[in-house]
């Protein structure tokens, strides 16, 4: 159910989301009020903090990414959506209901109808078979055997494990275990997705092709999916928004081409260092005011795909939006911008 | 003399405090007795002696509650139960034991396995043991299923809640460090002798391994396998059943395994307070000297401990793939129920025995064969090391040495081992030892241990090196050390005291061949887990290979070695106390003139002493042991 109305309710949101680890997470949020370091805190109340007043909205749909190195809170912060840790401080909404308020029966009915999650060590179960893996969610719903098997068929046909459905998880590679994770996490038809760090256990190849897996099932699926990972390229390749986080906070969120273009802290720079810009910008970002021509381009274009296209034709290509000319770009525009690159 | 400053002082200020601890030995000992003040020598013996008198009178003709409303249904109730065993084992046709055993185990498609627990079953009905295995098999079911049910759930519970956690953990040590033998004298007291103490002492003992090993598997369940569960809606106990148990079960299994093992241990001990079964019998053969018909019983022994392992294997087994098709199912249950009526109708119920326990009488042939011809060896072995070591050593520390004196140097050695805390039990427990006057036993028992557990280390690191370096070795020593390791203890004695004659001699050569297994096996472990990129960086130094093996080897398996050394240490102190049966004297002698003779108050006091010397010794021993890993990572 793709919505056609813009919908103003979020389909997940977090507001001033804090999380301490400690005997004393009040004190802790006070000093850290107060502006007191992280070390400061730690000396005086013995209490780490692992999530610094956070908040942030995710549109049905959307894809989330929220990235940051070990030790930034990021795994923290996801465990808070999913409220697998209760919060210190802060609400989570899902739907628009107070996701950080329910007793233990309404949080059980939300995930069940809802949410999902992809784990980076998997957490598959190593005594079922594959599929029985993946219709685990329908088993604790009370689906019987026979439909959830059957689903599940269907399910890990679509991720591509079709005959190896009753195989035992171990006897898989870590990108069909993933698969299954994937399989397992969609199974359940869910409105969320948390995806923690799912391919960084993967070797690179079989990343990228999960990579390209997700994005292929979720322009069909178009789930509201919060995705942490700490690979900056992953985070430019999946996100719709991506959230840099650091020491518990986030530093900045955008698009890629917003953080690309502008850093907002020196540290979201250095990630932003080594991305090959010309693939992450397109023609939007660069162009220059200027009329139509005879040739014309979608602002979504990227400026590496822009190249070839000037080599051969020096002359100025119009840059359109829904059918209306908003600029141009040149031979110049594009050579400018990758002497600066 | 003005040194620079950061350099350390001169190495021989070190052992300047072991000087001086020796130095105030030697002039204690010239200002007091030898002689331990046994102060509390009827504190504790008189009121457990009248309490074992009241529990006797009690149990027969009692009017007090705890007998009428506890301990007496308690009895019952679990002589009933093992009872009702027996019965229904007889009762069947004797085919249908082995082919149900193997019925059992073969609807889940471990064809291997119920072949050789069938085998296993059939092996004790040749021997002609059929009954008193039928008996055994009775008790350790019951013993091992009762197990189960209180230290699984028990083992589940301290995984979720780390306050019954520590609460447990002190007891579950205390249970696993204390010989088993301490038990059944004050089991004795509340419940006779019989086959509910025998069964209620194999349920205390072997209870630590379930719970333990439940607890760690529990915990080790990948904490995003409960997290994915959490995620999808699943209650708690859904998580627990679907998830956590199933993950876990290959951890619980191991714990019943070690169960199983350690309930075999003590079954054979269980014939002291007559709960009968082959137990009984190895003692009797124990008595006669005749060790061709203690190993017949021996493997009889082994035998019902493979049966219940794989039979519990199996129950296991949550893999529904490999059932058999119900068709089969039902077939197999019909071929039995069948066979059961036929049987039953012909009254086929007796193993018909076609050998008996003679046909081990060759060993006791080759047994006479090696008396005879070697005991000018083994006699002269035997008085050099009972009359050359054992006696003088004792005399030494008995007769010789101050009490005084020695509890500050043990204090000293313990404090250096283990840190004050330690030191200071130790002095405690020495002292309340010598107070109850168990003195003298006391050390008796520990020079018995000391010899064996240095003789057995001796052997056990070098081997176990060896084992861990070499592939083939370990391979061939496999089913030696498998075998020392299941076949009951007391079982290889037999022919040992033959060799050896009575004393502490077949003790300590029996606790070092049992104590060995594990020295062995651990040692060889640490040395296998030593990461090969440190082995090769030493390598690639030019070290030869002794300079590796002493330089990275050894130093980075130190942990490992003496975790194994421990376990030497507490195996060799049970074993020194069991062959108190075979002439061992000190407190394993007592322990069995008290079971025998009804002495409850002096019994109680030798297992206070032997509980509180096997705390000790593993307590500073596990310190050693921690003192050689190396620091922690941060």
């Amino acid at each position: 159910m793709t919505s056609t109305a813009p919908s103003e309710t979020p389909a997940l949101s977090a507001e001033h989301v804090w999380k301490v680890f400690g005997q004393k997470p009040e004190r802790a949020v006070q000093l850290a009020e107060a502006g007191e370091s992280r070390s400061d805190i730690l000396a005086e109340t013995g209490c780490t903090i692992g999530v610094r007043d956070v908040s942030f909205a995710v549109k049905p749909g959307e894809t989330f990414v929220v990235m940051g190195l070990s030790g930034s809170g990021k795994s923290t912060l996801i465990r808070c959506a999913a409220r697998l840790i209760d919060v210190t401080k802060g609400t989570v909404h899902i739907d628009g209901a107070d996701f950080t308020a329910m007793d233990s029966q309404q949080l059980r009915e939300v995930r069940r109808k809802k949410l999902s999650m992809v784990f980076q060590h998997f957490g598959l179960f190593p005594h079922r078979r594959v599929i029985d893996n993946a219709c685990y969610g329908l088993e604790i719903q009370g689906v019987t055997r026979e439909k959830r098997h059957e689903r599940a068929l269907e399910v890990l046909g679509v991720v591509g494990l079709s005959g190896f459905e009753y195989h035992y998880p171990q006897q898989l590679s870590g990108g069909m275990q993933q698969r299954v994770g994937l399989a397992r996490a969609l199974c359940v038809d869910p409105e969320i997705l948390f995806f923690d760090e799912p391919f960084s256990a993967l070797d690179p190849l079989i990343r990228r092709d999960m990579q390209d897996e997700l994005i292929r099932l979720q322009q069909s699926m178009k789930r509201t999916i919060v995705f942490i990972t700490h690979d900056f390229a992953e985070a430019i390749k999946l996100g719709d928004r991506i959230a840099i986080m650091k020491d518990g906070a986030f530093d900045q969120v955008g698009t890629a081409a917003e953080l690309i273009r502008n850093p907002a802290t020196d540290y979201v720079r250095e990630f932003t260092e080594d991305i090959p810009k010309a693939k992450v910008l397109t023609a939007r970002d660069i162009m220059v005011a200027g009329g139509d021509s005879s040739r014309r381009v979608d602002a979504s274009t990227s400026v590496l795909s822009l190249v070839p296209m000037l080599l051969n034709d020096p002359t100025p290509i119009a840059v359109s939006e829904d059918g209306f000319v908003i600029g141009q770009v040149d031979k110049a525009t594009v050579a400018t911008f990758m002497d600066e690159a | 003399m003005t040194a620079p400053a950061g350099t350390e002082r001169p190495v021989w200020t070190r052992y300047l405090p072991y000087l001086a601890v020796l130095g105030a030995a030697v002039v204690i000992q010239f200002l007091v007795t030898t002689e331990f003040p046994a102060r509390l020598d009827n504190f504790f013996s008189d009121p457990v002696d009248s309490l074992g008198a009241w529990g006797q009178v009690n149990r027969r003709t009692g009017t007090h509650p705890l007998f009428t409303l506890v301990f007496n249904p308690l009895t019952s109730a679990v002589d009933g139960g093992i009872g009702l065993l027996e019965t229904a084992l007889t009762w069947l046709p004797w085919y249908i034991l082995p082919t149900g055993i193997f019925v059992l185990i073969a609807r889940r498609r471990r064809f291997m396995d119920a072949s050789v627990a069938a085998a296993a079953m059939i092996y004790p009905g040749l021997m002609g043991l059929w009954e008193p295995t039928i008996e055994t098999l009775a008790l350790m079911s019951f013993a091992v299923l009762v197990s189960a049910a209180i230290g699984i759930p028990l083992g589940i519970w301290a995984a979720f809640r780390p306050r019954v956690e520590a609460i447990l953990r002190p007891f579950l040590d205390i249970m696993q460090t204390v010989p088993a033998f301490v038990y059944f004298l004050p089991l004795l007291i509340l419940f006779g002798i019989g086959k509910t103490n025998g069964a209620i002492a194999t349920i205390i003992y072997a209870l630590p391994p379930v719970v333990r090993l439940t607890t760690l598997g529990i915990r080790s369940v990948p904490k995003q396998s409960v997290e994915a569960s959490d995620m999808f809606g699943a209650s708690t106990s859904q998580t627990l059943f679907k998830v956590q148990i199933p993950t876990a079960m290959p951890t619980i299994l191991a714990g019943i395994s070690q169960t199983i093992m350690m309930a075999l241990g003590i079954v054979v001990l269980a014939a002291l307070v007559s709960a009968g079964g082959l137990g009984g019998l190895v003692l009797q053969s124990l008595q006669a000297r005749r060790s061709g018909r203690g190993i017949a019983v021996g493997l009889a022994i082994v035998a019902v401990a493979m049966i219940l392992d794989r039979v519990g294997r199996s129950m296991a087994d949550s893999d529904r793939s490999k059932k058999l098709s119900l068709r089969a199912r039902f077939g197999l249950l019909g071929g039995l129920l069948i066979g059961t009526v036929v049987g039953r109708l012909m009254e086929w119920t007796t193993f018909p025995s076609i050998w008996a326990p003679r046909s081990f009488d060759w060993i006791d042939t080759g047994v006479d064969w090696a008396i005879a011809n070697w005991s000018p060896y083994t006699r002269a072995i035997n008085d050099f090391i009972v009359g050359g070591i054992v006696v003088p050593l004792r005399n030494f520390f008995i007769g010789t040495v101050a009490w005084p004196a020695l509890m500050l140097v043990v204090a000293f050695l313990v404090w250096r081992m283990a840190g004050p805390r330690l030191a200071v039990f130790s002095v405690l427990a020495m002292g309340f030892v010598g107070s109850i006057g168990m003195w003298d036993l006391s050390i008796d028992t520990v020079i018995q241990v000391m010899i064996g557990v240095f003789i057995a280390v001796l052997i056990a690191v070098p081997v176990g090196i060896m084992a861990g370096r070499n592939e083939r070795v370990e391979a061939a020593l496999g089913p030696i050390l498998d075998g020392l390791q299941t076949i009951p203890s007391l079982v290889y004695i037999i022919p040992v005291v033959t060799l050896f004659t009575l004393g502490p001699m077949p003790g300590i050569i029996a606790s070092v061949l049992y104590a060995m297994v594990p020295g062995v096996r651990i040692t060889a472990l640490g040395i296998r887990n030593v990461p090969s990129e440190s082995v090769e960086a030493s390598e690639t130094f030019g070290a030869t290979r002794p300079q590796t093996m002493f330089g990275v080897r050894i130093p980075l398996a130190a942990p490992t070695i003496m975790t194994g050394i421990n376990q030497v240490i507490m195996m060799v102190l049970a074993m020194v106390v069991i062959a108190g049966l075979v002439g061992g004297g000190a407190l394993g002698f007592e322990t069995v003139r008290a079971l025998t003779r009804n002495l409850y108050g002096h019994g109680f006091e030798v297992g206070l002493a032997i509980a509180l010397i096997a705390m000790v010794l593993d307590r500073s021993t596990q310190a050693l042991a921690r003192r050689f890993q190396p620091p922690a990572a941060t």
